[in-house]
């Protein structure tokens, strides 16, 4: 029974070619527009992230490692624990490996300018705007993390990491680095205390700068990729608007009273209304996409997460269609969704960046965009687009979901009950 | 089969219909009569449990449908006063619809979609969007949506309103065939005497939310035995001439309408000499002045002292 409420709905929408024109020539002519306006504005090669960042090391690493081996050297472990502890010692540098083959790796050199800095010249560096982070490794570091790891004695040494707030990504790319790095040290202890000695040290500077480089490194997003996605997230909106007014047509026509009367529940017609939004929002986003793509070369990297981002906002879109039937029902008026279209679509597109990336200006209004349906949906989609995988967008599908799901919640409460609907 | 009791439907503080008492048996057409803003519409969203009623009941063998509305929707086939069609969608797609949410469907459907579309004219038409229709087209498929799933009791809400009288006859056939080949129970209104003089066997009569007449059609122009309506014409009415009859004691009733006096007296009383004398009293040059054999809607003028229709 719902399938044949959804059919006709559909079969109504597909009715009005000059309303279907219009909800899809208008994001595509924008998208054109738009594109061709700001065509350089954002392109260029991948982001250049010059990140300056100093190293203090307090205590020489040598020097502790040959305490360390003096120690075991006269411990009372078996004879052939200590050999193998002795037989290791090459892979035994925490420091040097972070030092060198980490933060020093061809890849990361693009990214991060070491700079090797004595102790006593930490007061300046902290002080000095041009360092994007400040990396300390405390005395006894390189001791404590090998007594930890291989004598099972204590916990790993911290390294302390100094971040320039002034220079978020550079900051936070060596955050990143160190909290990874620290990780797998103590996985390292972990494993140690285990009983796989042979294999302590196990850090992989690899799968560290791999990790790294993948989140910073991703695809730019051009400046007629960013609108065209803008636009279609914005013009979905009036799907819902258009499914609202259709409804309330239903009503005003008394044809609504003919499907109660053929005693068809309304909560029938009620999710035949969602379900009608959600599709509807799924074509028309796959067209202007699907136009996108011919037209302009829009094209996504990973297509299974575009779909999921699409559903989601398709999704959102059945549940303010549903909403705003509901709403039209109650106060038997269409008012809503004129209110709708042109006022809330156009708060929600300003403040869910689809104009320009609002985001950056302020924090303040990035949080409340991404509490837009289209902000959301905005954000994942340049997250795919910037070559992420679906883990980097369930966030914003989990919110697309909930914000139906309240929606909906919404829309049944408002619905006017059973004999109230004249 | 059919019961209404003290219904009564409240707007804010307009009473739509109040107290309204009234009762539908199997295989009867019954007319339910009354001007603009009488109340039908009112009434008839209630008892085919569109809309609950501020007070009262409806009860359907027996049953209240408040509770449980679904026995009486399975047999009513409903005419709104509206055209409610998808006007976007053709006569076949629309007939489809609805029989489908009918619960019909297949060969059944599509026999149907036959039959009706036989039934009301529209066969050669079937494809076309209904937009494109006449109004008395868009009437014809208004009534033939209702009748898909062969209701058993049909309510037509003022069906006949704006078409040629041609489309009206063929209409008020159709409903008197269906009535008498499938006993088709029948409930309709109308502000149209005639109609309902044609089609009904009883009748109720509604003004201003109430009840002032039912019964059948003799017993409801009995309540004029007494009376007798009398018609003066007059190309150039004047308000003494008007004044002159409203003060007459004998007159109980006049309306009047250009170049047209109506005014109901007692059987026995002999009016022409007075009128002649106000006639010329007043300077006023009569045309015509003629009894009239009473109608329904000199009932409903006695009833209530102004005619159905403005
Ligand atoms: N939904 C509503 N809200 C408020 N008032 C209403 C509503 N529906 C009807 N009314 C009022 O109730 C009264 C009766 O209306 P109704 O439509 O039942 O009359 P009707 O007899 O069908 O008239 P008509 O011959 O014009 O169709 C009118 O005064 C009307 O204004
Ligand atoms: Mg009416």
């Amino acid at each position: 029974m719902i399938w044949i409420i959804v059919k006709k709905q559909l079969l109504v929408f597909w009715r009005n070619p000059q309303q279907l024109l219009l909800l899809l020539g208008l994001p595509i002519i924008l998208i054109a527009i738009l594109g061709a306006s700001l065509g350089g504005l954002m392109e260029g090669g991948p982001v250049s992230i010059d990140a300056k960042v100093a190293f203090i090391e307090h205590g020489n690493e040598q020097t502790q490692i040959d305490q360390f081996l003096n120690e075991v050297e006269n411990s009372k472990l078996p004879k052939d624990a200590i050999t193998a502890i002795n037989n290791s010692t090459e892979k035994m540098t925490p420091i040097t490996i972070l030092k060198e083959d980490i933060l020093g790796s061809d890849e990361l050199k693009n990214i991060i300018d070491l700079e090797i800095i004595k102790p006593r010249e930490k007061a300046n560096v902290l002080n000095n705007k041009e360092y994007a982070a400040v990396i300390e490794v405390p005395e006894n570091f390189t001791y404590q993390t090998l007594k930890s790891i291989y004598l099972k004695k204590g916990t790993t040494g911290e390294i302390q990491v100094y971040k320039n707030e002034g220079n978020q990504l550079g900051s936070t790319i060596v955050t990143g680095i160190l909290q990874e790095y620290q990780e797998q040290l103590s996985f390292s202890t972990f494993a140690g205390k285990q009983g796989i000695t042979e294999e302590a040290l196990q850090v992989d500077p690899n799968a560290i700068i791999g990790e790294t480089v993948t989140i910073n490194q991703k695809n730019p997003v051009t400046a007629k990729n960013y609108y065209a996605v803008g636009m279609a997230v914005m013009n979905v909106l009036f799907i819902a608007s258009t499914i609202g007014s259709i409804a309330f047509l239903e009503k005003r026509r008394h044809v609504f009273n003919r499907v109660i009367l053929a005693d068809v529940s309304r909560w029938v017609y009620f999710i035949g209304i969602f379900i009608s939004g959600t599709i509807v929002g799924f074509f028309h986003l796959s067209i202007v996409y699907g136009v996108s793509w011919v037209l302009f070369g829009l094209s996504w990297p990973n297509p299974l997460g575009f779909f999921v981002v699409t559903l989601g906002l398709a999704v959102s879109v059945g549940g303010l269609s549903v909403l705003l039937t509901a709403i039209c029902f109650r106060l038997n008026s269409e008012m809503i969704t004129n209110f709708f279209g042109s006022i809330i679509v156009t708060v929600f597109a300003f403040l869910g960046g689809s104009f320009f990336p609002i985001g950056d200006l302020s924090k303040a209004i990035q949080v409340v965009g991404n509490y837009t349906p289209n902000g959301a949906a905005l954000t994942a989609y340049l997250a795919i687009l910037r070559g992420d995988g679906i883990s980097a967008v369930l966030d914003q599908f989990a919110f697309l979901i909930m914000f139906a799901a309240v929606l909906v919640t919404i829309a049944a409460i408002s619905f006017p009950k059973r004999g109230q609907i004249v | 089969m059919l019961e209404l009791i003290d219904l009564s439907k409240k707007f804010k503080q307009l009473y739509a219909v109040k107290n309204l008492n009234m009762f539908i048996e199997k295989g009867e057409i019954v007319g339910l009569l009354g001007p603009n803003g009488a109340g039908k519409s009112t009434a008839i969203s209630m008892l085919s449990s569109l809309v609950d009623p501020t007070t009262g009941d409806v009860r359907f063998h027996n049953k209240s449908i408040l509770k449980n509305p679904s026995p009486i929707r399975k047999i009513i086939g409903m005419v709104p006063q509206e055209i409610a069609l998808y006007t976007d969608l053709s006569a076949e797609e629309n007939l489809r619809f609805f029989g489908r949410i009918y619960r019909l469907k297949g060969a059944e459907l599509k026999q149907k979609i036959d039959e009706i579309l036989e039934l009301i004219g529209l066969t050669d038409r079937r494809k076309d969007i209904v937009k494109k229709f006449s109004g008395g087209m868009k009437r014809r498929l208004n009534i033939g949506v209702a009748l898909l799933h062969n209701p058993e009791l049909i309510i037509m809400d003022e069906p006949t309103v704006g078409i040629d009288p041609q489309s009206r006859n063929y209409i008020l056939e159709t409903v008197k065939r269906l009535n008498e080949e499938k006993q088709m129970t029948v409930i309709y209104t109308s502000h149209y005497m005639e109609e309902v003089e044609f089609l009904c066997d009883r009748i109720y009569i509604m003004d201003q939310g109430n009840l002032i007449a039912s019964g059948t059609k003799d017993e409801i122009k009995r309540i004029l035995s007494a009376e007798k309506t009398i018609v003066i014409k007059a190309d150039r009415l004047n308000d003494i001439f008007i004044e002159s009859l409203r003060q007459d004691p004998t007159i109980s009733s006049v309306t009047v309408e250009e170049k047209k006096v109506t005014i109901i007296v007692p059987k026995e009383i002999n009016i022409f000499p007075a009128v002649l004398k106000l006639a010329e009293e007043a300077k006023l040059e009569l045309n015509s002045v003629d009894i009239k054999t009473p109608t329904l809607e000199d009932v409903f003028l006695h009833l209530t002292g102004r005619a159905l229709r403005d």
